[in-house]
């Protein structure tokens, strides 16, 4: 009888056991779940308040070749020369973009019609980067598991859901590489912590195939390619390089470069430039510390040693012999505008006025820091200690992820997408870690009899505490949510093709100048007209108008955007001559004049200004010309009398001066510069108006 | 076989050339041409006296040769406003022409005479001169017609009347006697006119109305089992009145001095109980209409992304969704009656250059039997696949061209479908998800790997 109830005790609690474990998985799986629904759902702020569209300027591009690969296959994507870009010079656009966006898609469409589910491409395309971010959420929580605990990984996943610093990039319609980067750069980061783990060869090449993908998604691999060195490099100096990391490393660096390079895009550059020098040094230094062991292990101490010495003085210097050949000979390429501008924020500023000009190439203000990133600007310190404490080879790689790309954000405001998901992951690990101390606190209602009598006081004060520190912390997290979703209803969500104001009484006023004039181009000028714009509006007329355009977003050719900038800043006549020269047929301008839209081309055009003066050809374009004697950049009548006179300022204000903009102001009043134009009454000689849109935020003339 | 029939049709028609009955004369003829839209709709009520002994049936309406190609649509009345039958004819002899035999309703006696009113519309037949004008000037066109009706018969009187849109009239030909009050000329009356006259008058004047052609109309129709027909149109616009010459200034535009002849937004009547309107094109959405309910009809006003002037053109696509008890039912044999307008309105006076309707029928329709108000070109089956379909929709298309209003009409579709059909999609779901579910199930109750894992070595 004692026998069997002992017996059934036994059942009882193994059963109870059971329940707590699968109660726990349905939990984590219904977190998750949640989370990853939340963040689909969050992004589609702009699908609701406007309409499924693309947005933006890239997006436009990725959706047509999109739309091409769709249509035509992989091979005559691969192969396409697209005639309607950078007239008269073509693009090649297999050899020149990451396909894994497009292929992504194509085959998310392809599925979907096997199946007999008839959706559009557009759909498709404006909802995968909700898509991915959704399985970015499942991956950070996977990550997260393997570098902490799963109560950490449900906290990281639930704050990457919502993070504004990554939601800026991946709404429903920003259809861009970043959307799935992301998603790729974690999944591989997630198979080489794995890799690291366990050190089989199978993890090592998951991890080349994670980066494979991510190198066919986005140019940010290299920030990967660098940094998975980086961590082999520090687990070597601090001693804990194993045969595990060994076999990981050399087996992700092999076939994933052998992978990189069937990018065409990529190319030799894994070999070639330095870029990616750190990545082959890496690796040639595990083969030599590996080799080193080996010998260390056969050889006596006094023997190894003379070898050593010797074998380090001959590699080093004949490997900064062979450097410097190959640099010379330009073997290794040099290193780019982009990546000096990483290194040195100022670099771009100083000597490359093109990627100076690009909004988001600048570097980060600090607000931004907590407009996009809120608490976890606190957290990420305290994750990172909990990391320091507990060092293991995951943990040093969270740090050096964590150290190195909060630099990159500082220098790029776009780089703060790379940020988004480790500060979320230390944070994860910072809640999850002081959560679950105190909420053992709180919870320990039944403390053992001995500590009662003895700590009775301070038993009671620390429940306290713990339960106020439980509080803050719920506070923070609600504060957060709240303040993501403001952030991405305010900030985030509009589609910039459609733009909506306020009126007087309340009621929403669009504006939807922009798909009206590239619509009127696409129905009324004949199919070979040829377009010049400034660069921003590029892919947007290729995509929307199917218009051959002299330049685009894709800014290769610093020459030939050069050239546009000088039409631009020249004088009617001289533009002419350049607009001749270029075969343009019609021009293209963006006016906010009236309407009070700021970021028109009368504020960039300093920008044209620099870039058209910045080569040979445009040596007479001088930016001081444009200023007015005191310094300054105005339209009114104190302009400079080259400003007033150029082709752009014609072209935006051409019979503007006669239009009453705001009451009590004279005609001709610019509602963004906030000033009566200088130049009102003139008339064009070689253009002719060919179409304005309603609100005058699109401007198109007829050569 | 089609061949055969259709080989066999034309000789029927080459047998049936019709001899013109000296007989019947036109006793009083009076025709009014409206020339105030971008169409030229002619109505002419003619009063037939049968001069002969013997009672006659037939009576012969004739279009002469250069204009007969844009003959949109002809109607025939009777003094009750009731339709009168008539069948395409040759006349001996003129074979240039188009004719067509009109079989009166009773046949007219000796000395008897009778009324029947001839509704023709006619398309491009106005003609903007000068053909290309500036965004202020007003368009002008000029129409060139016949002052007498064009008959194989002789008439005794006759006048016309021609309507235009505005006072405006740049020139017209005076013939005697012929008169202008405010926005009429009136030719005539003339007397004792021969048959197959022809006095050529020409018009001259501002015509500001929409000069809106649709240049291709895909109408697509969509039935589903559910209650829902789903309609979509794919619509092609262009403005076929004097071509813009010189810039556009939206300035102008927007301080409305001239630009008349420009248009900014029409309107389309749908039906009453359309729900779920969409109104795009190939970039997205067009803000910019406005749907108002009536208790007849939905009436909707579109506003084409811009303005459309001379020689421009575009595009958009407008669906729309309707109940399907109102236009499908079932009939005492057990088929399935689809009665629908083969084309529905775009705008007033609308004319349309192509038409092609496609009706999606459901999955597993048999025995299809398609009716149309009037002859239509029916182009080979289609099989589409539609959301989730594993078995194809038959695809019926019918094509036609040069329409205008009057062409509103319905066609009538009959079928066989089994009810059960309907359960079959969802079932298809169904099975798929249970069969996912097992394979989750079984997947994770099995253990795959070689070695124990601690887990089980604790049990």
């Amino acid at each position: 009888m004692h026998n069997t109830s002992k017996k059934n005790e036994k059942i009882v609690t193994h059963v109870h056991h059971e329940n707590v474990g699968k109660q726990e998985t349905l939990l984590t799986l219904s977190i998750l779940t949640l989370a990853a629904i939340l963040s689909f759902a969050t992004r589609l702020f702009s699908v609701l308040r406007f309409e499924s569209v693309i947005h933006e300027f890239d997006p436009y591009f990725n959706y047509r070749t999109t739309k091409y690969l769709a249509e035509q296959g992989f091979y005559s994507f691969h192969n396409w020369f697209d005639d309607r870009a950078w007239y008269p010079l073509g693009r090649i656009i297999g050899g020149t973009i990451y396909p894994g966006l497009m292929v992504t898609s194509a085959a998310f469409y392809h599925l979907a019609w096997l199946l007999n589910i008839t959706i559009d491409i557009r759909n498709v395309c404006v909802f995968l980067a909700p898509l991915f971010s959704s399985f970015t959420t499942i991956i950070t929580y996977m990550l997260t598991k393997e570098v902490k605990n799963e109560g950490a990984g449900l906290v990281a996943a639930a704050m990457v859901a919502i993070v504004p610093g990554y939601i800026s990039r991946s709404v429903a319609g920003s259809y861009d590489n970043e959307g799935i980067a992301i998603f790729c750069m974690l999944f591989t980061y997630y198979t080489w912590i794995k890799a690291v783990k366990t050190g089989t060869i199978f993890w090592g090449t998951m991890s080349a195939l994670a980066y494979f993908y991510m190198v066919s998604s986005w140019g940010g691999y290299v920030f990967l390619i660098n940094l998975i060195p980086l961590h082999v490099l520090t687990l070597m100096a601090t001693g804990r390089f194993s045969h595990r990391i060994y076999v990981a490393y050399s087996t992700l660096y092999c076939v994933g470069t052998i992978l990189s390079m069937q990018i065409s895009f990529v190319g030799f550059q894994p070999v070639q430039s330095s870029e990616h020098i750190l990545a082959l040094g890496v690796f040639g230094l595990c083969q030599i510390v590996a080799f080193v062991d080996y010998i260390r292990s056969k050889l006596s101490r006094d023997d190894f040693e003379t070898l050593y010495s010797f074998l380090v003085y001959t590699v080093g210097i004949l490997v900064v012999f062979a450097g410097g050949i190959l640099t010379l000979s330009g073997k290794i390429s040099p290193w780019t505008g982009r990546f000096y501008s990483l290194l040195d924020p100022s670099y771009a500023k100083n000597h490359i006025p093109i990627i100076a000009s690009v909004s988001e190439h600048q570097p980060t203000s600090w607000s931004s820091f907590y407009f996009d990133l809120q608490i976890l600007v606190f957290l990420f310190p305290a994750g990172l200690y909990f990391c320091f404490k507990n060092l293991t080879d995951s943990n040093i790689f969270i740090i050096l992820y964590g150290v190195t790309s909060i630099y990159f954000a500082g220098v790029m405001v776009r780089l703060m997408l790379v940020l988004a998901p480790i500060m979320c992951i230390l944070s994860g690990i910072a809640v999850s870690h002081l959560l679950s101390k105190f909420m053992k606190n709180v919870e320990s209602s039944k403390p053992s009899e001995q500590k009662k009598n003895k700590k009775h006081e301070s038993q009671m004060l620390r429940k306290e505490v713990s339960f106020t520190f439980v509080a803050i912390v719920t506070f923070l997290l609600i504060s957060y949510s709240f303040h993501c979703t403001w952030v991405t209803s305010e900030a985030y969500s509009s589609p910039s093709i459609v733009l909506s104001a306020r009126s007087h009484d309340g009621g929403r006023i669009i504006f939807d100048d922009f798909r009206e004039a590239y619509y009127w181009l696409k129905m009324n000028t004949p199919e070979d007209a040829r377009i010049m714009s400034w660069w921003d509006y590029g892919y947007q007329i290729t995509a929307m108008a199917n218009r051959t355009i002299l330049v685009d977003n894709n800014t290769w050719n610093n020459t030939h955007i050069s050239r546009v900038g000088q039409a631009m800043a020249s004088s009617e006549e001289k533009a002419y001559e350049i607009m001749k020269e270029l075969d343009v047929d019609y021009v293209l301008v963006i006016f906010g004049g009236l309407t009070g839209y700021s970021s028109d081309d009368i504020n960039k055009f300093l920008w044209m200004v620099r870039i058209g003066g910045s080569t040979d050809r445009g040596a007479h374009i001088k930016e001081w010309d444009y200023y007015s004697p005191s310094g300054e950049f105005r339209v009114d009548k104190d302009g400079s009398p080259t400003l007033l006179n150029c082709l752009m300022y014609k072209m935006c204000y051409y019979r503007f001066g006669q239009v009453y903009t705001e009451g009590g102001k004279p005609p001709g009043y610019d509602r963004v510069r906030g000033a009566e134009i200088g130049n009102k009454d003139f008339e064009l000689d070689v253009l002719e108006e060919a179409y304005t849109t309603e609100h005058w935020l699109v401007r198109i003339y007829k050569v | 076989m089609w061949k055969s029939i259709l080989l066999l049709l034309c000789i029927t028609y080459v047998h049936g050339a019709e001899k013109v009955n000296k007989q019947i004369i036109n006793k009083n003829v009076e025709r009014s041409i409206d020339l105030t839209s971008q169409l030229v709709k002619i109505s002419s009520v003619i009063t037939i006296e049968n001069a002969g002994k013997e009672s006659v049936q037939n009576y012969l309406i004739v279009v002469e040769s250069p204009v007969n190609g844009n003959l949109s649509i002809i109607t025939v009345k009777d003094a009750l406003k009731e339709d009168v039958k008539f069948k395409p004819a040759e006349i001996e002899g003129r074979k240039d022409l188009t004719a067509y035999n009109v079989i009166l309703k009773q046949p007219l006696d000796s000395g008897r005479a009778t009324v029947i009113t001839v509704e023709t519309i006619f398309t491009k037949s106005l003609v903007p001169h000068p053909t290309s004008i500036l965004q202020k000037e007003k368009q002008l066109v000029r129409y060139f017609g016949n002052a007498y009706l064009y008959s194989p018969y002789n008439t005794k009187k006759q006048t016309t009347n021609v309507a235009l849109s505005s006072r405006s009239i740049e020139n017209y030909t005076k013939l005697k006697p012929s008169s202008q009050s405010d926005s009429t000329i009136t030719y005539g009356p003339f007397q004792d006119i021969q048959s197959y006259s022809n006095e050529e008058i020409v018009v001259h004047y501002e015509n500001n109305a929409p000069f809106l052609t649709v240049s291709r109309l895909e109408r697509n129709i969509e039935i589903s089992h559910w209650g829902n027909i789903a309609i979509e149109e794919n619509i092609e616009i262009h403005h076929t009145g004097a071509k813009l010459k010189g810039p556009f200034s939206r300035y102008d535009y927007q301080r409305d001095s001239g630009s008349a002849h420009s248009i900014k937004s029409y309107r389309t009547i749908l039906p009453a109980a359309a729900h779920s309107i969409y109104y795009r094109d190939s970039n997205g959405n067009i803000s910019t209409s406005n749907v108002k309910t009536r208790n007849e009809w939905t009436e909707l006003e579109l506003k084409p992304r811009f303005p459309l002037f001379g020689g421009w053109q575009s595009s958009y696509t407008l669906g729309y969704s309707v109940p399907s008890y109102q236009y499908l039912y079932k009939n005492k044999l057990g088929e399935y009656v689809l009665n629908m307008r083969l084309i529905d309105h775009v705008f007033d006076d609308m004319h349309v250059e192509e038409l092609e309707t496609s009706i999606v029928l459901p999955v597993g329709v048999s025995n299809i039997r398609v009716k149309t108000p009037y002859e239509t070109k029916r182009l080979d089956d289609g099989v589409t696949y539609k959301y989730l379909d594993s078995i194809g929709r038959t695809i019926i298309k019918l094509r036609k061209n040069n329409l205008v209003e009057q062409h509103i009409q319905d066609f009538e579709i009959k079928y066989e479908w089994k009810f059960t059909l309907l359960f079959h999609e969802p079932l298809l779901l169904t099975l798929a998800m249970f069969v996912l579910f097992v394979f989750a199930i079984i997947y994770v109750r099995l253990d795959f790997s070689l070695k124990k894992t601690e887990h089980q070595k604790k049990e």
